[in-house]
C-alpha cells in the first residue's frame, strides 16, 4: 500500500513515517502542499493522509486539485483546530476521514485501514478466498486456519491483488503500490516475490491463488466474499 | 403622542405638508368668497343708486308742481311683476303713495322717512321667504307754491339671484381648490417617496446583509447619506475583519499548541513497553492538556450573537454536516431523518452553528445504531434544534455532570460528554439552553437546544 503523507512538522511526519513503514506501507513524504500535489499526481497512491494546515498551498487545495485530476485514493485529513468548518470543508473537498490533532498512532492506524477496505469494497477486515485468509488489520495470512510467514513485501504483493481480487494488476502498477519512488523498480524482483507466494500459498500447487497473464500482469483468481 | 412618535418619516413629513396644504388652501377660498362676495354687494348698491336716480329722472310734475310718478317706466323691470326690482315713493307732507308695476300684490312698506339727501340700505326680509336689498332716499321737492315737499324714494332688489352667484361661485371655487389640493397631495406624496427613496433604499440593503444576500451596503446613495453608508461599510468590513483575524489567530494558536501535543503524544506512542507506566502518564497528560485547549479556544472562538448578523439557514449548514458524517460512518449506513422548515435561520456566527450541530449529529452517529433524526422549529420565537439518535442514551448521572455549569474542563465525563461541554461553552454564549432527554421516536438520547429570541 502506498501513502502519501503530507505534514509540514517534521517531528511529527518523520516519526509517523517510519511507524507507517513499520506497519508495511509504502510511504511517499512532502512536507508542503506543492511537493505533496506533485507527488500524488506523478505516483498511484492507495492512500492519503494530508493535513490541512500546510505552506504554499493548503491542504483542502492539495486534496481539491488530486480530486479534479481523477484521483480516487481514499484521504484522511489532520487538522489541529478540530473545528467542524474545516472538517466539513474537507470533506466537501473529497476527504473521507478526519483526525484531529493530537492523535493516537493506533487511531490512525485503524482509521487507514477502514479506508482502504472501503476504496476497495470490503466490509470486513477480514478477507477469504478459497483456503486463504488475509486480515488487514492484523497484517496476518492464514492458509485452512494455519498462519503462514510472510515477508513485508510479499505481504504487501499479496494484500494488494487480493483487496483488487478478481481484477488483472499490472505489474507496473503493482511496482508503483509497493516500492518508494526511489526504490529498485526492477520487475524481476516482483516475479520473485510472486513465485515465493505462490510456494507458501499453494505449496501442491493444486489451486493456483495467483495467475500470470501475459503481458497484462497478476489476477488473484479466488473468489473473495465482499 | 405615542402615536405621533411611532410614525415614519414619510408618514410625518405627509402629515405636516398635508396640513400647511389644507390651511393655505382654506384661507385663500375663504379670502377669494369674501372678495367675490363683497364685490357683489358693492354692484348691487351701485345699482340700487342708478335705481333711485332713474326713478328721481322719470317723475314728473302732477297737481300744484307735486312729484308723481309716470304710470310707465323706462327700466323695464320696474314695469313687469315679480321681476324683482320695486319701487316705492311716499310724500311726507302730502301723504302721496306710489309703487311700482312690479311691486304688485307685495307689501313694500318699509319706508323709512329720511331726511333729504339722507340714503339708507339695508337688507329686508320679506313673507314668502324673500329677501332684498332696499335703498331709502330722502329727496326735497319744491312745488309751484315753492313749498318744499319732502319725499322718500324706496328702491329694492330681490337678492335670490345675487345668493344664486354667489353660491355658483362658491361651487366653482371649491371644485378648483378641491382637485388643486388632490394634485398637489399627489404630486407630494410621489415627491417624498422620491426623495425618501434613499432610506428604503438603506434599510432595504441591511435587510439584505442580515439575509445573507449580500456582504456590504450595495448601490450609490445622494451625498447626504453617503457618509452613513460608507461607515456603515467600513464598520461591517472592520468587525468582519476583526473576527476573521480572531478566528485565524485562535487557529494559529491551536496549531501551535497542538503541534508540539501532537509531537509528544507520537512520543508516548513510540515508548518502549518497559516504560509503558511512564508511557500512560504521559499520554494521559498530553490528552489533558488537549482537552484544556480545546476547551479554552472553543470557548474564546464562540462569538455569540453579533449585531448585523447573517441569517443562516438551518437546514443547510444541517444537510452538510450529514453528508460528511455520512461519509466519516459509511460503514454504519447511517439513515438521516433531517425535518427542518426552509424557512429556519440561524442569526449569528456559521462556525459556532456548525460546531453546535456537528458535535450533537456526530454523537448521534457514534452511539446511535444507524438512525439518527434533526428536527427543528420556532417555539414562541425562540430557535430550537434537536438531535436524536437510536443508540442507548445518555446516563443521567452524565447528563448531570454536563448541565452543571462551572464544570472544570479537565474534569470532562468521558463519551459524549466531550462533545456536549463543546456544545454547552458555545450555548453559554448566546444565552441558550440545552436538555438532555430521551428520543419516543427513535428511543435513543434526544438532545435539545434552544437559542434565545432576537
Amino acid at each position: 500500500m502506498r501513502v502519501l503523507l503530507v505534514e509540514d512538522e517534521a517531528e511529527i511526519r518523520e516519526p509517523l513515517a517510519e511507524r507507517l513503514r513499520r506497519q508495511g506501507y509504502t510511504v511517499d513524504a512532502a512536507a508542503d502542499g506543492r511537493e505533496g500535489l506533485f507527488l500524488g499526481r506523478e505516483y498511484g497512491m492507495d492512500l492519503g493522509i494530508i493535513d490541512i494546515g500546510l505552506p504554499e498551498i493548503s491542504g483542502i487545495e492539495v486534496i481539491r486539485e488530486l480530486r479534479k485530476l481523477d484521483k480516487h485514493f481514499p484521504i484522511l485529513i489532520l487538522t489541529a483546530r478540530g473545528n467542524w468548518q474545516d472538517k466539513v470543508e474537507g470533506l466537501e473537498a473529497g476527504a473521507d476521514d478526519y483526525l484531529v490533532k493530537p492523535f493516537h498512532i493506533e487511531e490512525l492506524l485503524a482509521r487507514l485501514n477502514a479506508l482502504v477496505r472501503r476504496s476497495a469494497g470490503w466490509s470486513q477486515p477480514v478477507i477469504s478466498g478459497g483456503p486463504v485468509q488475509l486480515d488487514t488489520s492484523a497484517q496476518r495470512v492464514t492458509l485452512e486456519g494455519e498462519p503462514i510467514d510472510l515477508t513485508a513485501y510479499e505481504y504487501k504483493v499479496l494484500e494488494y491483488l487480493m483487496l483488487h481480487a478478481g481484477e488483472v494488476v499490472s505489474k507496473s502498477a503493482l511496482t508503483e503500490h509497493i516500492y518508494e519512488q526511489d526504490w529498485d523498480k526492477d520487475s524481476n524482483t516482483l516475479e520473485v516475490f510472486v513465485r515465493r507466494l505462490r510456494k507458501k500459498l499453494d505449496p501442491q500447487g493444486s489451486y493456483q491463488p495467483i495467475e500470470t497473464l501475459r503481458g497484462r500482469g497478476y489476477r488473484f483468481a479466488l473468489e473473495c466474499k465482499r | 403622542m405615542v402615536l405621533i412618535r411611532r410614525l415614519s418619516i414619510h408618514q410625518r413629513l405627509l402629515l405636516a405638508a398635508s396640513l400647511v396644504l389644507t390651511a393655505f388652501l382654506g384661507f385663500t377660498g375663504l379670502a377669494l368668497d369674501k372678495a367675490f362676495r363683497s364685490s357683489a354687494g358693492e354692484a348691487l348698491q351701485a345699482r340700487l343708486y342708478s335705481s333711485v336716480y332713474a326713478l328721481l329722472a322719470a317723475a314728473e310734475e302732477g297737481e300744484e308742481g307735486a312729484l308723481t310718478m309716470p304710470p310707465v317706466l323706462t327700466n323695464p323691470r320696474f314695469n313687469r311683476p315679480d321681476s324683482g326690482l320695486y319701487a316705492r315713493v311716499v310724500g311726507q307732507q302730502t301723504g302721496y303713495r306710489w309703487q311700482s308695476a312690479s311691486g304688485l300684490g307685495r307689501e313694500l312698506d318699509f319706508v323709512r322717512r329720511m331726511a333729504p339727501g339722507e340714503a339708507k340700505i339695508e337688507r329686508v326680509e320679506l313673507p314668502g321667504n324673500e329677501a332684498v336689498m332696499s335703498l331709502n332716499f330722502g329727496v326735497v321737492w319744491e312745488d309751484f307754491n315753492g313749498r318744499e315737499l319732502r319725499y322718500t324714494l324706496m328702491v329694492a332688489e330681490d337678492l335670490a339671484p345675487q345668493l344664486e352667484q354667489v353660491a355658483a361661485f362658491r361651487n366653482t371655487l371649491m371644485l378648483w381648490l378641491g382637485g388643486a389640493a388632490v394634485l398637489l397631495l399627489l404630486a407630494q406624496g410621489l415627491v417624498l417617496r422620491w426623495g425618501l427613496s434613499p432610506l428604503r433604499q438603506v434599510a432595504e440593503a441591511l435587510t439584505d446583509i442580515e439575509s445573507g444576500h449580500s456582504e456590504q451596503l450595495e448601490g450609490s446613495y445622494p451625498r447626504e447619506l453617503s457618509p452613513l453608508t460608507s461607515n456603515i461599510n467600513s464598520l461591517i468590513r472592520h468587525a468582519q475583519a476583526r473576527q476573521q483575524r480572531y478566528r485565524d489567530s485562535l487557529g494559529d494558536l491551536a496549531h501551535s499548541l497542538k503541534t508540539p501535543l501532537a509531537i509528544l503524544q507520537g512520543l508516548a506512542d513510540q515508548a518502549d513497553p518497559v516504560e509503558r507506566e511512564q508511557q500512560q502518564l504521559l499520554s494521559e497528560q498530553v490528552g489533558r492538556m488537549n482537552q484544556i485547549v480545546g476547551h479554552q479556544l472553543q470557548r474564546a472562538a464562540a462569538s455569540g450573537r453579533t449585531s448585523l448578523a447573517r441569517h443562516l439557514p438551518v437546514g443547510k449548514v444541517v444537510g452538510r454536516l450529514a453528508d460528511t458524517l455520512s461519509k466519516v460512518y459509511s460503514e454504519k449506513g447511517v439513515t438521516w431523518q433531517i425535518e427542518i422548515p426552509e424557512t429556519l435561520n440561524f442569526k449569528g456566527d456559521e462556525g459556532d452553528l456548525m460546531e453546535l450541530l456537528g458535535n450533537l449529529m456526530e454523537n448521534a452517529c457514534k452511539y446511535g445504531r444507524s438512525r439518527v433524526q434533526v428536527t427543528g422549529e420556532l417555539d414562541q420565537g425562540r430557535l430550537c434544534l434537536r438531535v436524536s439518535d437510536d443508540g442507548a442514551g445518555i446516563p443521567s448521572e452524565e447528563a448531570d455532570a454536563v448541565l452543571q455549569r462551572g464544570h472544570r474542563a479537565d474534569q470532562r465525563q468521558p463519551g459524549q460528554g466531550i462533545g456536549l461541554s463543546v456544545v454547552m461553552d458555545i450555548l453559554t454564549a448566546y444565552g441558550g439552553r440545552l436538555e438532555i432527554g430521551r428520543s419516543e421516536v427513535l428511543g435513543g438520547a434526544a438532545i435539545t437546544f434552544c437559542l434565545p429570541a432576537t
